[in-house]
């Protein structure tokens, strides 16, 4: 697990070419009056990357996607949007960017069609190419035959499927998402994290969540951020999904290795730790497309003799990492690091 | 242009789409209607002096209203997050406001014009104080607007935005008084404040650049501090 964390500082970010990247952020800090929201974070993100940013309520996530969309400006730092530095051509960068806030803003008085045409000219279509981009976004939303309805008279799932037009509506190059799932019902998160894995490979897009499980359904990779400081920026998430086992196996350490590298799909085993009453752990790393891996494993373990205790799914838990990482954070805060 | 011309347009229409522009314009006709009578009956003069002065005071309570949802209904729904991430700037949106307010306005005198009409028929108006009095209406809605935008500008509460530039607007309309206890010159300053300082003569027919200046004044400071304050985040 270890190998998936790549613990952070702001001096192994490389902010040299912030033109080639998606989205480049270097040494963030913003003070609101006389509280810090962040305190100097760097990440990187690579076009066509799905990005989560996971942290508590009052992290600064929120501060974060504001400043990377240009609604606020930071107190020190630079920001770069497909080479774009946010400080110094903030409308150019806005219109590289489609953005869904957490509380969904909407003008209820407009009707769905009119709200969609307003934001897309706004973002710089012109009238034949809006109605057109409204029509696509509108028939791959499912809101159709919502168009001509008031956006007050919407539930809250239409309302976010309202706001998450508006954001695709001028196909955007990156789209940042605030909370995307907040009070949805079970149907409606499928179709929201569908919807962003969708467009994975795609455009690059950044969405932050409280939410550990959700994070590991939609993002390539998490960024966890921590009162203000961005404590990992690389767990990868999808790289690393379903291929990890554990075992808990009796017998001796060559043979058994010898057993499992042997089955159908195994990349690698390594032995973790020594034997405790004659049972080792071993972790194995299974190619990623390799499907029924665990029960070929205990198969061919149980056929040759060996007594098998445990047999556990090891790939990455986003839970742990966080518990992890936040857990080693306020150590250091306490040791006044 | 494009993105003013887009805001102005959505204001305008979600303006006179609400219930607000019509109930206001009929009030300030009623009030207008019963003032234009009465003044004329009474007087038998063919003046619209009267009426000027009704509808600098009619200006005074009506326009925090027209203004008070301008910004601070934007701030408060969060959809003021939605324009400041589209490819418009804070001076766009603070004109496109600005101008939707004034369109308001001057849809209102404009309506105000049937009793000069009624006057032409009926009599022979002197037409330049007419003219200059309108002239001043257009300014005095001008600087009000400008300062009911920025008030609107700095908060997320529309009645807290009215109240404020309704304040501002009686302090400005009787700071006059204040300037005749003050010894010279702050006197002067102080009278030069007054709103009604420099409406009196555009209403009886005098025209002077100081006072068309004061007006144009407070409408571009209002602009400007209402652009800053959207950019202050």
């Amino acid at each position: 697990m270890a190998t998936t964390i790549n613990a952070l500082s702001a001096e192994n970010i490389d902010p040299t070419t912030p033109a080639s990247t998606a989205i480049a952020v270097q040494n963030l800090t913003k003070w609101y009056g006389p509280r810090q929201a962040l305190k100097g974070i760097s990440f990187v993100i690579e076009p066509g990357e799905v990005v989560g940013l996971l942290g508590p309520n009052g992290s600064g996530k929120t501060t974060t996607l504001r400043i990377v969309t240009g609604y606020l400006r930071p107190t020190r730092g630079s920001v770069f949007v497909c080479g774009v530095d946010a400080l110094e051509n903030p409308t150019g960068l806005r219109s590289l960017i489609g953005y869904v806030p957490e509380d969904i803003p909407l003008y209820n008085g407009m009707r769905v069609q009119e709200f969609l045409t307003f934001i897309a000219r706004l973002k710089g279509l012109g009238s034949g190419e809006a109605k057109r981009a409204v029509a696509e976004v509108a028939e791959r939303l499912g809101l159709e035959p919502f168009l001509k309805m008031m956006i007050g008279k919407l539930s809250r799932g239409y309302r976010q499927r309202v706001a998450l037009a508006q954001a695709l509506v001028s196909d955007p190059k990156v789209l940042v998402l605030d909370e995307p799932t907040n009070g949805l019902d079970p149907e409606q998160i499928i179709a929201t994290r569908n919807l962003i894995r969708s467009l994975a490979g795609v455009k690059t897009v950044l969405v932050a969540s409280h939410i550990l499980a959700e994070m590991e359904k939609v993002a390539d990779r998490v960024m966890i951020l921590l009162n203000g400081r961005l404590l990992a920026d690389r767990i990868m998430v999808r790289a690393d999904k379903h291929n990890r086992i554990r075992l808990s196996v009796s017998g001796a350490r060559d043979q058994v290795e010898a057993v499992i590298a042997q089955v159908e799909g195994v990349r690698r085993v390594e032995c973790e730790g020594s034997a405790r009453n004659g049972f080792a752990t071993y972790i194995v790393e299974g190619e990623s497309f390799v499907e029924g891996l665990a029960g070929r494993l205990a198969e061919a373990l149980v056929k040759h003799r060996f007594m098998l205790a445990e047999l556990a799914d090891s790939s990455i838990d986003l839970e742990q990492i966080f518990l992890d990482l936040t857990r080693r954070h306020k150590e250091q805060d306490g040791e006044g690091l | 242009m494009r993105g003013f011309k887009l805001l102005l347009f959505k204001e305008v229409k979600a303006l006179f789409s609400s219930e607000i522009a019509y109930v206001l314009a009929a009030m300030f006709l009623v009030v207008m209607g019963y003032t234009f009578s009465v003044a004329f009956f009474l007087n038998r003069v063919a003046s619209l002096v009267h009426l000027f002065f009704q509808m600098y005071v009619l200006f005074l309570l009506t326009v925090p209203i027209i203004t008070m949802r301008l910004l601070a209904e934007e701030r408060r729904l969060g959809t003021l997050e939605l324009l400041l991430t589209s490819p418009v700037s804070e001076a766009q949106i603070v004109l496109a406001k600005y101008c939707a307010a004034m369109s308001l306005i001057v849809v209102m005198v404009i309506l105000s014009t049937s009793y000069a009409i009624v006057l032409a028929l009926f009599g022979q108006p002197d037409w330049g104080p007419i003219y200059s009095g309108y002239l001043g209406l257009f300014l005095l809605g001008s600087a009000l607007s400008a300062i009911g935008l920025l008030t609107s500008s700095l908060t997320a509460n529309q009645i807290v935005a009215a109240l404020a530039s309704l304040g501002i607007f009686l302090l400005l309309w009787a700071i006059d008084d204040f300037g005749l206890i003050l010894p010279d010159p702050y006197d002067t300053l102080v009278t030069n404040l007054s709103l009604s300082t420099h409406f009196v003569p555009f209403a009886t027919g005098s025209l002077y650049l100081s006072d068309a200046g004061y007006y144009v004044s407070l409408t571009l400071l209002g602009i400007f501090l209402s652009v800053r304050a959207l950019g202050r985040r």
